[in-house]
């Protein structure tokens, strides 16, 4: 695996990011992969931000931004999404250090934060139903559901994901495997902070100036 | 750089965690969100002029939560990762930038004000 002759290049054999012969990475490709992956994932936002910005006037009578928004309840989400997003910080950092006990309470505290932020999240859709300010209302309403609770739909698959983690170190303590998921899922996790950095300012902030 | 094989928590995507440096993103993207906010609930300035700071300091915090929660920096093990990103924000700029100004100016050249 190591011999790299010029004249026989196997194109089957060749790795990618073999360039130091160090062999075969799998955490390195696959965590690249997964950016690239989370890169894609952030372009579904750009088009829905551009929505967003074109039918932001358009409320067709119904009820406004100023109506609907209440940015303080917003900021204590915020607070709640990014010390999810800490805690789960700390657990890699009891990651590197082998710490499988500060591994799993990273994970359970930024997974009890998810649970507390999809409950905010639950309550003021509730109250915008109870309001009468359904999606199907205006042009408005329909893209800022939509933007929301694409980021709520995020926040949902990194708690199952956020689960099946919990079990699998619990069960095959930092494999190979185990390690490149949970650096994954540190990529997932976080990037929902950077959304939300968006979605607070652009929609929540934006909306009662 | 050569690292462990038989030790995946020695690989250097492990190594990059920094509790300091995840204490850092966490207290300055709590502090300019709140910072925001009290800019707009004190109206500090005209809703153009407070828009433009909350979008400069919204693009302040996404690149301190790029450096300190995700690591991109220009060494070895993270130049790909900052690469691709950087490769990506024309992207950005073109499908959000780009569709806003399109239909705004559709918006001027075609609604013409006191008729609609």
């Amino acid at each position: 695996m190591s011999s790299h002759s010029a004249e026989s290049v196997d194109p089957g054999k060749v790795s990618l990011w073999d360039y130091e012969h160090h062999g075969h990475d799998p955490i390195s490709t696959r965590t690249l992969g997964f950016w690239l992956y989370m890169l894609s994932d952030a372009m579904i936002f750009a088009a829905l931000f551009a929505a967003y910005g074109v039918y932001v006037r358009n409320a067709a009578g119904g009820p406004t931004e100023a109506d609907i928004i209440h940015p303080i309840y917003a900021m204590w989400e915020s607070v709640v999404v990014f010390t999810s997003v800490f805690a789960y910080g700390l657990g890699m950092a009891a990651l590197k250090k082998g710490n499988r006990a500060g591994v799993i309470n990273g994970l359970l505290a930024a997974f009890a934060l998810g649970l507390v932020f999809l409950g905010m999240e639950y309550k003021e859709f509730a109250d915008l139903i109870a309001d009468g300010a359904v999606p199907q209302r205006s042009g408005f309403l329909s893209a800022y559901w939509t933007i929301v609770l694409t980021h709520g739909l995020h926040m949902i698959f990194g708690l199952l994901w956020m689960l099946v983690m919990l079990f699998q170190v619990m069960r095959e303590g930092f494999t190979q495997n185990v390690v490149y998921r949970l650096i994954n899922l540190r990529l997932f996790w976080h990037f929902q902070a950077i959304i939300w950095v968006c979605v607070f300012t652009f929609v929540y902030l934006k909306g009662v100036l | 750089m050569s690292h462990g094989h038989d030790n995946p928590l020695d690989h250097p995507e492990v190594q990059l965690a920094s509790p300091r440096g995840y204490l850092v993103g966490y207290v300055f993207a709590l502090a300019m969100m709140i910072l925001s906010l009290g800019l707009v609930k004190s109206h500090a300035l005209p809703p153009a002029g407070l828009m433009t700071v909350l979008s400069i300091i919204a693009l302040v915090v996404i690149l301190a939560q790029l450096y300190f929660l995700f690591h991109l920096d220009l060494s070895e093990t993270q130049i790909w990762h900052t690469v691709a990103l950087v490769m990506t924000v024309p992207l950005f700029i073109m499908a959000v930038g780009l569709t806003i100004w399109m239909f705004y100016t559709l918006h001027m050249r075609t609604m013409i004000p006191g008729l609609g």
